[in-house]
């Protein structure tokens, strides 16, 4: 070890030294206070700003939404109270006991609520709940409140559920709510904008009613604020150590309800009469102003499974089913309209002097057109007939010859006054307009000139034409009113919550076809009274092919129709339609209004794969009318069952099956 | 003799240097203050148990001052080579038994104590060193390569002993310190120009074969740490929204919404003054640092009125330990540097760095208590 002596004056040496010290000591100092005075000074608004924002939590409180309500305020959709179940991650003392104890009650596997659970904790962390299971069914909570207390970290909590007392019946009207998906969040603030804000997580309606009116029954969401520490933890602000002037709450506004124009009672008779034969399809029933009275497509979901998180199972279920019980079969879809469009060639017809009221046709089994036979459903032909005969049974050879002698743009100029090829204009979204050709058209479309031929098939519905239920439904509301078209619509009002009417629809009168249309053409009060009584010969005509479906004091004013499903030759399509796989049946309309010379509803039925109109379709319009006419004019039927026995019931099984090609 | 002894005990608290004790004391008070703040948030009863610990090292830590105050620092360098072998021994240990703690052996756990031997290593560079570099005469030229070999020798062994725990910080603290005292000392220039030559190329290298993932992670999220808010960026970015948001007065005692909803990590130790920065604001981060200036002061002018280059030099040793740390821990929590492991001397929570503070500031003032008088 090195000798040490202790010497004053050698530490002079160091003292030139030390003034690198003090420079390096008042560098720092001023350094680190220009960085404190840019932080603390000039960005410290700023940066408060981001550590409020790390502390203060919204917390969103779901608004209710507004009830939808049938024309009479039966409820039609309501909320009810909901329970799901979420997890605690912090509070589970042991996951694998907790999965397999509540696993089996819910109907999740153990291993995937442990996954789950392992996920959010690693994502999100311990204190984030994790939501198990909505829409509890009362069997699950019972039985998860028995276990609540031996397990930590297992919470029940109540909260509102969308629920449709209708079930399947109307979904697709009514629309379904679910969670926003990511896609949808920037389209709907782009459409919203200024009006809603979408956050991820938020419950909106899907389609039908609820995606329609979703700005009037939203109503607004409330906002809750809390303080969390940096796990999430809610932290109390009433702490008085913790600094933070109380944000208020903001409470959420109950949406606003709707009242439909639907009559629940009537809706219902619909789907019982759907039920009872067992029938997919689509149904629309309106009162003659054009207020929609029922409406169903079938096969349908049910909406309150979406309301809860719907399994992808079922999900796929839905989508993949080959009758797409999605789609809102009255407006999304068109078909041929077949036979049913024959009245509308008929008044066209008549219109234009191609035929009178009393001029006879001959009308055999086959009709050569060129080289070409077309042929009528029914085998032998039907003779010699008046308009009135060739409606009441449908004959398809007269039809052939009115078509030839009118033409595609004569049948076009009237046709579509009618509504046909057109959207309607009913408040619901994804209506398509379906097609009414003509020359022009089909020079642009297809590129080709209009074929003579082409004229025949359109008489009968055939071809180019395409139309949906609801413009039927329509074109027939505005026979049996003689020309007058009306709007269709479904929501009547929209009220608020203490009952003051915000927003009211009333009928609106589009056109009068008995007045000179912009296109030139009109319709005469006579020429409607001629066809309105071939329709009524449908159903109650000797030789009528909707002659079985009576009400009692009632007539109806209709027609049949049968639309192809696929191509098939002549002869196939008479015999064996019931012989033919489901899915290759022809589809069977029958659109009809009543009474016969005073309308008051038009009720239009397009039964899928039922191969026929009468007995496919017919019986269900019966149904509904007479559920009408029973609850609006009870007298009436009353009245007539009382002075005569009704004949016979004919139920489809047992009826005739009169080809109604 | 006797006579000389009673003069000695009659004087004994004029020869202390109350400027020095009151300053640390200041800082003392400061500092528990806001440890206090920093460890009594509502959802943190695990760490409330560190205050009183807190005040137990505070007090042993005055213990040893007083201590060493009254002990001659001439037997510091009989001393200086156990203290410096036995602390490499406690090194070795931990690199091969220690405790691990966010990745790296540091501790030896005593049960009531959690010993970081490369803690008090830095105290024990600082005494060998002084030691070793006072006998050197360097009034004319500076120190040459044949000087230098002791005590870089001395310097390389702990050096590399500490990066292999791997503890980047303290091995870079345990440097700096030397560095200085060693350029305090004096070196010639050609070395000098080669030293900054050989630092700036070995950089590079380091940077490729020696530095582990997290700690240039460390570097590249203090470059830019909005680039990964959630992970690495994190804790620089939630010590400048702590900092910046004190404003000029700050939020107020226990009113810091970062530190006391725990958004600041290492709240207590590493990060101690944003909790400051953020309760007391612009005015009590302008305080603490000044006062911190005014310790840095005194200490030099102990240093200057050493009655011997020994005690210079240990006072300068301490005084670069102190202004190291307090430079690269304040500079990571404002955001001037990277984030590095290391403790605010005198208000970080932790009794290794307050024993160690304690102590070398008790040299400082054991030095102060013989200084040559004028």
């Amino acid at each position: 070890m090195a000798e040490y002596v202790s010497n004053p004056d050698e530490a002079k040496e160091y003292w030139g030294r030390y003034k690198f010290f003090y420079f390096f000591i008042a560098m720092t100092f001023v350094i680190f206070s220009i960085r404190l005075w840019y932080l603390q000074i000039i960005s410290g608004n700023e940066l408060r700003e981001f550590s409020e924002k790390n502390r203060i939590k919204q917390l969103k409180i779901p608004a209710p939404r507004g009830l939808i309500l049938d024309r009479q305020g039966k409820v039609l959709v309501q909320n009810l109270p909901g329970f799901e179940v979420v997890l605690s991650p912090q509070y589970i003392q042991s996951l694998d006991e907790l999965a397999t104890t509540v696993g089996p009650i819910i109907g999740l596997e153990p291993e995937k609520i442990v996954a789950r659970v392992q996920r959010s904790r690693r994502i999100n962390g311990p204190f984030a709940l994790i939501k198990l299971k909505e829409n509890l069914s009362r069997e699950e909570v019972f039985r998860l409140k028995r276990i609540h207390l031996d397990t930590p970290g297992l919470e029940i909590r109540e909260t509102i559920l969308r629920h449709y007392p209708l079930y399947k019946n109307g979904a697709q009207l009514f629309g379904y709510v679910s969670e926003i998906s990511k896609k949808q969040l920037p389209l709907l603030n782009e459409l919203y904008k200024g009006i809603i804000r979408f956050e991820q997580g938020d419950i909106i309606g899907k389609s039908g009613i609820e995606e329609n009116l979703e700005k009037d029954i939203r109503g607004s969401d409330g906002i809750s604020f809390i303080q969390v520490d940096a796990h999430g933890r809610e932290t109390s602000l009433k702490n008085p150590n913790i600094l933070g002037e109380k944000i208020t709450d903001q409470d959420a506004t109950h949406g606003n309800n709707a009242v439909l124009t639907i009559d629940r009672d009537i809706q219902e008779a619909a789907y019982a009469s759907f039920k009872k034969l067992d029938r997919i399809g689509g149904l629309v029933a309106m009162k003659s102003d054009g207020q929609v009275l029922a409406w169903l497509s079938e096969p349908a979901f049910d909406p309150n499974e979406f309301a809860a998180t719907i399994s992808t199972q079922t999900w796929s279920q839905l989508i993949n089913d080959p009758f797409k019980p999605m789609r809102n079969k009255v407006i999304q879809d068109h078909h041929s309209p077949g036979s049913t469009f024959k009245p509308f060639v008929a008044l066209a017809a008549l219109e234009e002097k191609k035929i009178t009221e009393t001029q006879i046709v001959y009308a055999p089994g086959v009709f050569y057109f060129g080289k070409r036979p077309y042929h009528d459903h029914q085998k032998g032909g039907h003779g010699y007939i008046n308009i009135y005969d060739a409606l009441e049974r449908s004959s398809n050879v007269f039809f052939y010859q009115l078509g030839i002698k009118l033409g595609i743009d004569k049948m076009f100029d009237y046709i579509s006054l009618l509504g046909i090829g057109q959207k309607t204009g009913i408040e619901l979204a994804r209506e398509v307009p379906g097609n009414m050709p003509n020359s022009a058209w089909k020079k642009q479309n297809r590129g080709e000139e209009w074929q003579e031929g082409e004229n025949l098939s359109t008489a009968i519905g055939q071809g180019f034409v395409e139309t949906t239920l609801l413009q039927m439904t329509l074109a027939y509301n505005t026979i049996g009113l003689k020309g007058k078209v009306y709007r269709p619509y479904v929501i009547q009002k929209i009220v608020d919550q203490e009952g003051k009417v915000l927003k009211e629809n009333f009928p609106q009168l589009q056109r009068d076809l008995t007045q000179t249309q912009p296109n030139g053409v009109k319709i005469s009060d006579k020429t409607f009274s001629i066809v309105r009584e071939g329709m009524r010969r449908v159903a109650n005509g000797d030789r009528g092919t909707a002659r079985f479906w009576k009400i009692p004091g009632v007539q109806m004013a209709g027609k049949t129709g049968t639309a192809q499903v696929m191509g098939f030759s002549a002869d196939q399509i008479y015999a064996n339609c019931m012989s033919r796989p489901v899915h290759m049946r022809h589809h069977g309309w029958f659109v009809a209004f009543a009474p016969a010379d005073n309308p008051e509803i038009t009720v239009g039925v397009l039964a899928e794969h039922s191969c026929h109109g009468n007995t496919g379709a017919a019986p269900i319009v019966r149904d509904v009318i007479q559920a009408y006419f029973q609850k609006y004019h009870p007298e009436v039927i009353a009245e007539a069952t009382k002075t005569k026995k009704v004949t016979k019931e004919h139920t489809a099984e047992k009826a005739e099956t009169t080809e109604d090609e | 003799m006797e006579l000389s002894v009673s003069y000695e005990e009659k004087t004994i608290l004029k020869r202390l240097d109350w400027n020095l004790i009151l300053v640390i004391f200041a800082l003392n008070v400061i500092g528990l203050i806001n440890l206090f703040s920093a460890t009594h948030g509502p959802n943190s009863k695990d760490v409330e148990s560190l205050f009183v610990n807190q005040i137990v090292w505070l007090v042993s830590g005055w213990s040893v001052f007083f201590i060493i105050t009254l002990l001659d620092y001439a037997l510091v360098t009989k001393l200086a080579y156990i203290v410096y072998f036995i602390n490499l021994l406690a090194i070795v240990y931990v690199d091969f038994f220690g405790k691990i703690a966010l990745g790296a052996q540091r501790w030896i756990d005593f049960g009531f104590f959690r010993y970081q031997p490369s803690e008090t290593m830095k105290l024990a560079m600082i005494m060998v060193l002084a030691k070793v570099l006072s006998i050197k005469n360097t009034l004319n030229k500076g120190m040459g390569f044949k000087d230098l070999a002791i005590p870089l020798f001395l310097l390389i062994i702990p050096f590399a002993l500490i990066m292999k725990q791997p503890d980047l910080g303290t091995a870079m603290m345990v440097t700096a310190i030397s560095g200085t005292m060693i350029l305090f000392s004096r070196v010639r220039k050609h070395i000098l120009v080669s030293a900054i030559i050989l630092i700036s190329v070995s950089i590079p290298l380091a940077w490729k074969y020696v530095l582990h993932d997290y700690q240039k992670n460390r570097v590249l999220t203090f470059l830019t740490p909005e680039n990964d808010p959630r992970k690495t960026g994190y804790n620089a970015l939630q010590s400048k929204y702590a900092v910046g948001s004190g404003q000029f007065f700050g939020k107020g005692f226990r009113k810091g919404t970062q530190s006391q909803l725990e958004f600041l990590p290492e709240r207590h130790t590493d990060f101690i003054y944003s909790v400051l920065s953020e309760e007391h604001g612009f005015v009590g981060s302008i305080t603490t640092i000044g006062l911190f200036c005014i310790l840095f002061f005194l200490i030099i002018r102990i240093a200057f009125q050493a009655r011997d280059k020994f005690g210079a030099l240990l006072s300068v040793g301490v005084l670069s330990y102190i202004f190291w740390h307090m430079f690269v821990n304040m500079g990571m929590v404002i955001g001037l540097l990277p984030i590095v492991g290391v403790p605010l001397p005198l208000l970080s929570y932790g009794g290794s760095s307050m024993l160690t503070t304690m102590a070398g500031l008790g040299l400082i003032s054991s030095v102060a208590f013989r200084r040559y008088l004028f």
